[in-house]
Protein backbone atom coordinates (compact mmCIF):
# COMPACT_ATOMS: atom_id res chain seq x y z
CA UNK A 1 0.00 0.00 0.00
CA UNK A 2 2.84 2.39 0.51
CA UNK A 3 4.74 1.17 -2.13
CA UNK A 4 5.44 4.11 -4.45
CA UNK A 5 6.66 4.24 -8.41
CA UNK A 6 9.15 6.89 -8.05
CA UNK A 7 12.85 7.14 -7.18
CA UNK A 8 13.28 8.37 -3.86
CA UNK A 9 14.13 11.76 -4.81
CA UNK A 10 10.85 11.75 -6.14
CA UNK A 11 9.27 11.72 -3.09
CA UNK A 12 9.60 14.87 -1.90
CA UNK A 13 7.62 16.16 -4.42
CA UNK A 14 5.70 13.54 -5.57
CA UNK A 15 5.25 14.99 -9.35
CA UNK A 16 8.00 12.30 -10.18
CA UNK A 17 5.40 9.14 -10.06
CA UNK A 18 7.05 8.36 -14.02
CA UNK A 19 10.63 8.55 -13.47
CA UNK A 20 12.14 5.16 -14.12
CA UNK A 21 13.62 3.77 -10.98
CA UNK A 22 13.52 1.10 -7.90
CA UNK A 23 10.16 0.66 -6.22
CA UNK A 24 10.78 1.79 -2.68
CA UNK A 25 8.78 1.33 0.49
CA UNK A 26 8.43 4.83 2.46
CA UNK A 27 8.55 3.15 5.90
CA UNK A 28 12.42 2.20 4.80
CA UNK A 29 12.62 5.87 3.62
CA UNK A 30 11.35 6.45 7.18
CA UNK A 31 13.62 4.01 8.86
CA UNK A 32 17.14 5.34 7.11
CA UNK A 33 16.46 8.89 8.54
CA UNK A 34 15.66 7.69 11.61
CA UNK A 35 18.45 5.77 12.38
CA UNK A 36 20.71 8.61 11.01
CA UNK A 37 19.13 10.57 13.64
CA UNK A 38 19.94 8.01 16.42
CA UNK A 39 24.18 7.89 16.64
CA UNK A 40 23.88 4.33 17.41
CA UNK A 41 22.09 2.60 14.62
CA UNK A 42 24.28 1.33 12.13
CA UNK A 43 23.09 2.42 8.65
CA UNK A 44 23.45 -0.27 6.27
CA UNK A 45 24.53 -0.33 2.46
CA UNK A 46 20.76 -0.34 1.27
CA UNK A 47 20.39 3.07 3.54
CA UNK A 48 23.41 4.76 2.62
CA UNK A 49 22.88 3.88 -1.46
CA UNK A 50 18.90 5.16 -0.85
CA UNK A 51 20.76 8.71 0.99
CA UNK A 52 23.22 8.73 -1.57
CA UNK A 53 20.78 8.91 -4.48
CA UNK A 54 18.73 11.68 -2.87
CA UNK A 55 22.33 13.61 -2.02
CA UNK A 56 23.71 12.75 -5.88
CA UNK A 57 19.63 14.17 -7.42
CA UNK A 58 20.13 17.35 -5.40
CA UNK A 59 23.61 17.94 -6.58
CA UNK A 60 22.70 17.09 -10.39
CA UNK A 61 19.23 19.20 -9.48
CA UNK A 62 21.36 22.32 -8.46
CA UNK A 63 24.09 22.03 -11.64
CA UNK A 64 23.06 19.75 -14.54
CA UNK A 65 26.04 16.74 -16.26
CA UNK A 66 28.30 18.20 -18.31
CA UNK A 67 26.69 17.78 -21.98
CA UNK A 68 30.04 15.77 -23.14
CA UNK A 69 30.03 11.99 -23.28
CA UNK A 70 33.56 11.25 -23.88
CA UNK A 71 34.41 13.35 -20.79
CA UNK A 72 31.56 11.67 -18.98
CA UNK A 73 32.85 8.14 -20.03
CA UNK A 74 36.97 9.55 -19.28
CA UNK A 75 35.93 10.43 -15.85
CA UNK A 76 34.15 7.12 -15.39
CA UNK A 77 36.71 4.64 -16.35
CA UNK A 78 39.60 6.41 -13.93
CA UNK A 79 37.15 6.95 -11.39
CA UNK A 80 35.75 3.44 -11.14
CA UNK A 81 39.87 1.93 -12.16
CA UNK A 82 40.80 3.84 -8.62
CA UNK A 83 38.17 2.61 -6.60
CA UNK A 84 38.77 -1.25 -7.64
CA UNK A 85 41.93 -0.31 -5.56
CA UNK A 86 40.18 0.73 -2.71
CA UNK A 87 37.91 -0.31 0.04
CA UNK A 88 34.45 -0.70 -0.80
CA UNK A 89 34.89 -1.91 -4.99
CA UNK A 90 31.33 -3.60 -5.39
CA UNK A 91 29.25 -0.19 -4.21
CA UNK A 92 27.41 0.99 -7.02
CA UNK A 93 29.90 3.98 -8.20
CA UNK A 94 29.26 6.81 -10.60
CA UNK A 95 31.30 9.52 -11.68
CA UNK A 96 30.07 12.26 -12.89
CA UNK A 97 31.20 16.33 -14.50
CA UNK A 98 29.08 18.55 -13.22
CA UNK A 99 28.37 21.67 -15.77
CA UNK A 100 29.25 24.25 -13.36
CA UNK A 101 32.21 26.76 -13.63
CA UNK A 102 32.89 26.44 -10.11
CA UNK A 103 35.86 24.69 -9.17
CA UNK A 104 34.79 22.12 -6.84
CA UNK A 105 34.31 18.40 -6.13
CA UNK A 106 31.69 15.85 -4.45
CA UNK A 107 30.61 12.88 -3.19
CA UNK A 108 27.80 11.15 -1.47
CA UNK A 109 27.34 8.25 0.44
CA UNK A 110 26.96 5.20 -2.02
CA UNK A 111 29.55 5.92 -4.16
CA UNK A 112 28.31 8.98 -6.17
CA UNK A 113 31.49 11.27 -7.16
CA UNK A 114 31.28 14.18 -8.75
CA UNK A 115 33.61 16.69 -10.20
CA UNK A 116 33.17 20.33 -11.88
CA UNK A 117 33.70 21.08 -14.99
CA UNK A 118 35.42 24.55 -13.39
CA UNK A 119 38.07 22.16 -11.89
CA UNK A 120 38.44 19.68 -14.42
CA UNK A 121 39.65 22.40 -16.89
CA UNK A 122 42.21 23.60 -14.32
CA UNK A 123 43.35 19.96 -14.89
CA UNK A 124 46.68 19.01 -16.34
CA UNK A 125 47.28 15.14 -16.03
CA UNK A 126 45.29 12.04 -15.43
CA UNK A 127 46.84 11.78 -12.33
CA UNK A 128 45.91 14.74 -11.29
CA UNK A 129 42.39 13.99 -11.99
CA UNK A 130 43.06 10.91 -10.52
CA UNK A 131 44.27 12.30 -7.07
CA UNK A 132 40.82 14.68 -7.12
CA UNK A 133 38.82 11.31 -7.22
CA UNK A 134 40.76 9.43 -4.76
CA UNK A 135 39.77 12.11 -2.15
CA UNK A 136 36.25 11.78 -3.03
CA UNK A 137 36.61 8.19 -3.41
CA UNK A 138 38.30 8.02 0.82
CA UNK A 139 35.08 10.28 1.48
CA UNK A 140 32.93 7.36 0.21
CA UNK A 141 35.06 4.31 1.91
CA UNK A 142 35.24 5.84 5.19
CA UNK A 143 31.30 7.24 5.08
CA UNK A 144 32.44 11.05 6.44
CA UNK A 145 29.15 12.37 4.68
CA UNK A 146 27.29 10.05 7.36
CA UNK A 147 28.90 11.24 9.89
CA UNK A 148 28.16 14.78 8.80
CA UNK A 149 24.70 14.00 8.44
CA UNK A 150 24.74 12.21 12.17
CA UNK A 151 26.29 15.58 13.54
CA UNK A 152 23.67 17.95 12.14
CA UNK A 153 20.75 19.55 13.85
CA UNK A 154 18.81 18.68 10.62
CA UNK A 155 18.87 14.97 11.28
CA UNK A 156 18.25 15.18 14.90
CA UNK A 157 15.18 17.43 14.38
CA UNK A 158 14.21 14.81 11.60
CA UNK A 159 14.02 11.73 13.98
CA UNK A 160 11.69 14.55 15.79
CA UNK A 161 9.70 14.52 12.88
CA UNK A 162 9.36 10.99 12.21
CA UNK A 163 8.16 10.47 15.42
CA UNK A 164 5.50 12.90 14.64
CA UNK A 165 4.78 10.72 12.05
CA UNK A 166 4.20 7.70 13.69
CA UNK A 167 1.82 9.81 15.92
CA UNK A 168 -0.08 10.80 12.86
CA UNK A 169 0.69 14.19 12.97
CA UNK A 170 2.96 14.51 10.36
CA UNK A 171 3.33 13.94 6.50
CA UNK A 172 5.01 11.92 3.84
CA UNK A 173 6.80 14.67 2.56
CA UNK A 174 7.89 16.51 5.58
CA UNK A 175 9.65 13.71 6.32
CA UNK A 176 11.26 13.35 3.12
CA UNK A 177 11.77 18.00 2.77
CA UNK A 178 13.82 17.12 6.52
CA UNK A 179 16.01 15.22 4.62
CA UNK A 180 16.79 17.40 1.55
CA UNK A 181 17.59 20.04 4.55
CA UNK A 182 19.84 17.97 6.20
CA UNK A 183 21.65 17.38 2.88
CA UNK A 184 22.15 20.44 2.02
CA UNK A 185 23.40 21.33 5.51
CA UNK A 186 25.99 19.42 4.68
CA UNK A 187 26.92 20.33 1.17
CA UNK A 188 26.90 23.93 2.56
CA UNK A 189 28.64 23.56 5.59
CA UNK A 190 31.18 20.71 4.35
CA UNK A 191 32.60 17.87 6.19
CA UNK A 192 34.88 17.63 9.32
CA UNK A 193 38.13 19.18 9.04
CA UNK A 194 39.97 16.04 10.19
CA UNK A 195 38.08 14.03 7.84
CA UNK A 196 39.12 16.24 4.60
CA UNK A 197 43.08 15.53 6.01
CA UNK A 198 42.16 11.74 5.93
CA UNK A 199 40.73 12.18 2.33
CA UNK A 200 44.01 13.98 1.17
CA UNK A 201 45.89 11.10 2.80
CA UNK A 202 44.13 8.42 1.31
CA UNK A 203 43.46 9.95 -1.63
CA UNK A 204 47.30 9.89 -2.62
CA UNK A 205 47.78 6.33 -1.59
CA UNK A 206 44.93 5.68 -4.01
CA UNK A 207 45.77 7.15 -6.59
CA UNK A 208 49.54 5.19 -5.59
CA UNK A 209 47.70 2.03 -6.00
CA UNK A 210 45.95 2.82 -9.20
CA UNK A 211 49.92 2.89 -10.76
CA UNK A 212 49.35 6.88 -11.19
CA UNK A 213 52.01 9.57 -9.98
CA UNK A 214 51.00 10.21 -6.20
CA UNK A 215 51.87 13.82 -6.40
CA UNK A 216 48.88 14.85 -8.61
CA UNK A 217 46.01 16.06 -5.81
CA UNK A 218 49.19 17.86 -4.14
CA UNK A 219 49.79 19.12 -7.47
CA UNK A 220 46.14 20.24 -7.69
CA UNK A 221 46.34 22.06 -4.18
CA UNK A 222 49.00 23.78 -5.10
CA UNK A 223 47.33 24.97 -7.95
CA UNK A 224 44.20 25.99 -6.15
CA UNK A 225 46.82 27.53 -3.62
CA UNK A 226 48.08 29.88 -6.32
CA UNK A 227 44.72 31.01 -6.88
CA UNK A 228 43.37 34.33 -5.82
CA UNK A 229 40.84 33.07 -2.59
CA UNK A 230 38.81 35.67 -3.42
CA UNK A 231 37.70 33.91 -7.12
CA UNK A 232 34.22 33.60 -6.98
CA UNK A 233 34.63 30.21 -8.35
CA UNK A 234 36.15 29.04 -4.92
CA UNK A 235 34.19 30.24 -2.42
CA UNK A 236 32.17 27.01 -1.88
CA UNK A 237 35.34 24.82 -2.05
CA UNK A 238 37.21 27.15 0.57
CA UNK A 239 33.79 27.76 2.69
CA UNK A 240 33.92 23.85 2.95
CA UNK A 241 37.99 22.86 3.00
CA UNK A 242 41.07 23.63 4.97
CA UNK A 243 42.93 25.90 3.33
CA UNK A 244 44.80 24.37 0.54
CA UNK A 245 47.61 25.72 2.27
CA UNK A 246 47.30 23.75 5.30
CA UNK A 247 46.46 20.56 3.52
CA UNK A 248 49.63 21.13 1.69
CA UNK A 249 51.80 21.12 5.11
CA UNK A 250 49.91 17.97 6.38
CA UNK A 251 50.49 16.23 3.33
CA UNK A 252 53.99 17.20 3.44
CA UNK A 253 54.18 16.02 6.92
CA UNK A 254 52.39 12.81 6.45
CA UNK A 255 54.01 11.72 3.24
CA UNK A 256 57.75 12.71 3.30
CA UNK A 257 59.58 9.81 1.20
CA UNK A 258 57.04 7.16 1.72
CA UNK A 259 55.77 7.24 -1.80
CA UNK A 260 58.91 8.68 -3.51
CA UNK A 261 59.08 5.04 -5.11
CA UNK A 262 55.71 5.53 -7.03
CA UNK A 263 56.68 9.08 -8.14
CA UNK A 264 57.71 7.64 -11.58
CA UNK A 265 54.12 6.17 -12.26
CA UNK A 266 52.51 7.39 -14.87
CA UNK A 267 50.66 11.41 -14.85
CA UNK A 268 49.52 10.91 -18.13
CA UNK A 269 48.97 14.38 -19.15
CA UNK A 270 49.11 13.16 -22.75
CA UNK A 271 45.86 11.40 -22.46
CA UNK A 272 44.47 13.93 -20.38
CA UNK A 273 44.97 16.24 -22.84
CA UNK A 274 43.89 14.45 -25.97
CA UNK A 275 40.48 13.23 -24.11
CA UNK A 276 39.81 16.96 -23.24
CA UNK A 277 40.24 18.48 -26.53
CA UNK A 278 38.06 15.63 -27.82
CA UNK A 279 38.43 12.92 -30.88
CA UNK A 280 41.38 13.30 -33.28
CA UNK A 281 39.98 14.87 -36.70
CA UNK A 282 38.12 12.61 -38.97
CA UNK A 283 36.94 10.33 -36.08
CA UNK A 284 34.16 12.12 -34.74
CA UNK A 285 31.62 11.18 -37.49
CA UNK A 286 32.53 7.20 -37.29
CA UNK A 287 32.08 7.63 -33.12
CA UNK A 288 29.01 8.82 -33.61
CA UNK B 1 31.45 17.64 -29.77
CA UNK B 2 35.13 19.09 -30.71
CA UNK B 3 33.93 22.35 -29.93
CA UNK B 4 31.99 21.76 -26.75
CA UNK B 5 35.28 20.11 -25.91
CA UNK B 6 37.49 23.47 -27.35
CA UNK B 7 36.93 25.93 -24.33
CA UNK B 8 38.72 22.96 -22.14
CA UNK B 9 41.92 23.15 -24.26
CA UNK B 10 41.02 27.25 -24.23
CA UNK B 11 40.85 27.27 -20.31
CA UNK B 12 44.51 25.65 -19.95
CA UNK B 13 45.84 27.56 -22.85
CA UNK B 14 44.88 30.68 -20.41
CA UNK B 15 45.17 29.17 -16.97
CA UNK B 16 47.13 32.04 -14.97
CA UNK B 17 50.46 30.58 -15.78
CA UNK B 18 52.43 33.18 -14.29
CA UNK B 19 50.71 32.08 -10.71
CA UNK B 20 52.84 28.87 -11.24
CA UNK B 21 55.69 30.23 -12.16
CA UNK B 22 57.02 31.78 -8.94
CA UNK B 23 57.20 30.15 -5.60
CA UNK B 24 58.94 30.43 -2.24
CA UNK B 25 60.35 27.83 -0.04
CA UNK B 26 58.00 27.46 3.44
CA UNK B 27 61.12 25.37 5.06
CA UNK B 28 64.82 25.09 4.58
CA UNK B 29 65.16 22.55 2.07
CA UNK B 30 68.16 20.68 -0.24
CA UNK B 31 68.31 21.27 -3.68
CA UNK B 32 69.49 18.62 -5.81
CA UNK B 33 71.45 18.04 -9.00
CA UNK B 34 68.44 15.38 -9.62
CA UNK B 35 64.89 14.61 -8.73
CA UNK B 36 65.37 11.88 -6.38
CA UNK B 37 66.44 11.75 -2.62
CA UNK B 38 69.82 10.31 -2.65
CA UNK B 39 70.84 12.83 -5.80
CA UNK B 40 73.83 15.08 -5.09
CA UNK B 41 72.48 17.91 -2.51
CA UNK B 42 73.82 21.50 -4.62
CA UNK B 43 72.66 23.57 -2.33
CA UNK B 44 70.59 24.54 0.21
CA UNK B 45 67.30 26.77 0.03
CA UNK B 46 66.18 29.28 3.13
CA UNK B 47 62.91 29.21 4.18
CA UNK B 48 61.06 32.11 2.42
CA UNK B 49 63.23 32.13 -0.02
CA UNK B 50 61.38 32.81 -3.62
CA UNK B 51 62.21 30.92 -6.19
CA UNK B 52 61.32 30.59 -10.12
CA UNK B 53 59.75 26.83 -10.50
CA UNK B 54 60.67 25.70 -14.17
CA UNK B 55 58.92 22.33 -13.82
CA UNK B 56 57.60 19.51 -12.07
CA UNK B 57 58.40 15.62 -11.98
CA UNK B 58 56.53 13.71 -9.32
CA UNK B 59 57.39 14.61 -6.06
CA UNK B 60 59.99 17.29 -7.23
CA UNK B 61 60.31 20.72 -8.38
CA UNK B 62 62.63 22.11 -10.65
CA UNK B 63 63.39 25.80 -9.02
CA UNK B 64 65.76 28.57 -9.73
CA UNK B 65 66.79 31.02 -6.95
CA UNK B 66 70.06 33.02 -6.18
CA UNK B 67 70.42 30.61 -3.38
CA UNK B 68 70.59 27.49 -5.37
CA UNK B 69 68.96 25.98 -8.86
CA UNK B 70 68.07 22.67 -9.00
CA UNK B 71 65.25 20.35 -7.65
CA UNK B 72 63.61 20.26 -4.32
CA UNK B 73 60.67 18.53 -2.81
CA UNK B 74 57.87 19.50 -4.26
CA UNK B 75 55.77 20.35 -0.79
CA UNK B 76 58.41 22.52 0.57
CA UNK B 77 57.13 24.91 -2.14
CA UNK B 78 54.39 27.04 -2.31
CA UNK B 79 53.28 29.64 -5.10
CA UNK B 80 53.06 32.91 -5.14
CA UNK B 81 54.81 35.27 -3.43
CA UNK B 82 55.77 34.95 0.57
CA UNK B 83 52.63 35.73 2.40
CA UNK B 84 51.09 38.55 0.75
CA UNK B 85 50.36 39.40 -2.64
CA UNK B 86 47.92 36.68 -3.24
CA UNK B 87 46.95 35.96 -6.73
CA UNK B 88 43.93 37.79 -7.73
CA UNK B 89 41.43 38.20 -10.43
CA UNK B 90 38.76 36.03 -11.21
CA UNK B 91 39.67 32.66 -13.36
CA UNK B 92 37.77 33.58 -16.39
CA UNK B 93 36.09 29.84 -16.99
CA UNK B 94 33.33 31.54 -17.06
CA UNK B 95 34.02 33.65 -19.73
CA UNK B 96 35.97 30.78 -21.94
CA UNK B 97 32.72 28.78 -21.63
CA UNK B 98 30.73 31.74 -23.00
CA UNK B 99 33.41 31.83 -25.85
CA UNK B 100 33.20 28.33 -26.63
CA UNK B 101 29.53 27.43 -27.00
CA UNK B 102 29.19 30.60 -29.83
CA UNK B 103 28.27 28.32 -32.60
CA UNK B 104 26.65 25.14 -30.79
CA UNK B 105 22.94 25.07 -29.77
CA UNK B 106 24.37 25.66 -26.21
CA UNK B 107 20.15 24.80 -25.40
CA UNK B 108 21.87 23.23 -22.08
CA UNK B 109 23.14 25.73 -21.07
CA UNK B 110 21.37 28.25 -18.56
CA UNK B 111 23.79 31.58 -19.52
CA UNK B 112 25.38 33.04 -16.34
CA UNK B 113 24.99 29.96 -14.56
CA UNK B 114 27.77 29.48 -12.76
CA UNK B 115 26.21 26.67 -10.60
CA UNK B 116 26.90 25.15 -7.38
CA UNK B 117 27.11 28.30 -5.30
CA UNK B 118 25.60 28.48 -1.66
CA UNK B 119 22.43 30.19 -3.05
CA UNK B 120 22.21 27.43 -6.17
CA UNK B 121 22.25 24.42 -3.38
CA UNK B 122 19.78 25.78 -1.27
CA UNK B 123 17.77 26.18 -4.17
CA UNK B 124 18.37 23.04 -5.66
CA UNK B 125 15.40 20.85 -6.46
CA UNK B 126 16.35 17.01 -7.08
CA UNK B 127 16.85 15.94 -10.81
CA UNK B 128 16.33 12.12 -11.27
CA UNK B 129 16.10 12.45 -14.74
CA UNK B 130 19.72 13.70 -14.81
CA UNK B 131 20.50 10.68 -11.89
CA UNK B 132 19.07 8.18 -14.90
CA UNK B 133 21.32 9.97 -17.91
CA UNK B 134 24.50 9.63 -15.26
CA UNK B 135 23.90 5.72 -15.09
CA UNK B 136 23.94 5.77 -18.31
CA UNK B 137 28.05 6.79 -18.31
CA UNK B 138 28.53 4.03 -15.44
CA UNK B 139 32.07 1.99 -16.16
CA UNK B 140 31.52 -1.85 -15.11
CA UNK B 141 34.21 -3.40 -13.05
CA UNK B 142 35.57 -5.74 -16.02
CA UNK B 143 35.56 -2.66 -18.04
CA UNK B 144 38.04 -0.55 -15.82
CA UNK B 145 40.26 -3.38 -15.46
CA UNK B 146 39.87 -3.47 -19.34
CA UNK B 147 40.79 0.31 -18.94
CA UNK B 148 43.88 -0.42 -16.95
CA UNK B 149 45.54 -2.88 -19.04
CA UNK B 150 45.26 -0.89 -21.92
CA UNK B 151 47.98 0.95 -23.56
CA UNK B 152 49.11 3.19 -21.83
CA UNK B 153 48.72 0.35 -18.86
CA UNK B 154 48.56 1.42 -15.42
CA UNK B 155 49.80 -1.45 -12.81
CA UNK B 156 48.21 -2.06 -9.74
CA UNK B 157 50.00 -1.53 -6.32
CA UNK B 158 49.53 -2.82 -2.97
CA UNK B 159 50.37 0.13 -0.84
CA UNK B 160 49.31 0.89 2.89
CA UNK B 161 47.48 4.13 3.59
CA UNK B 162 50.02 6.88 5.39
CA UNK B 163 49.10 7.59 9.17
CA UNK B 164 47.71 10.46 10.43
CA UNK B 165 50.79 13.05 12.13
CA UNK B 166 51.59 11.51 15.22
CA UNK B 167 49.91 8.53 14.60
CA UNK B 168 51.93 5.78 14.67
CA UNK B 169 55.05 5.56 13.83
CA UNK B 170 55.36 6.57 10.45
CA UNK B 171 58.38 7.66 8.34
Amino acid sequence: MLRVRALLAGCVLGVFATAAGAQFNLNRLFDTVKNLGQATTEINEQQEAEIGREYAALLVGAAPLFDNADAQRYVNQVGRWLTLNAERPDLNWRFGVLDSDNINAFATPGGYVFITKGLLARLKSEAELAGVLGHEIAHVVKKHHLAALRKGAGMQAGANILAEFAAQRGTNRMIADRLVSGLKEVMLRGLDKDDEYEADRMGVVIAARAGYDPYGLPAVLQMLQGMNPQDSGLTLLFATHPTPDARLDTLDSVMGARLDRFAGQPALAERFARVMSGPPAGSAVQQK
Amino acid sequence: MKRVLLFLLLALAAAPAAAQESGFAVRESEVRKEPFSDAATVGTLPAKTQVKIVKREGGWLQIESPAATGWVRMLAIRTGATGADPASGDAGVKSLFNLARTGSSGTAVATGVRGLDKEQIQNARPNPAELEKLAGYAVAKPDAEQFAAGDPQLKAQTIEYVSAPGAGAQR
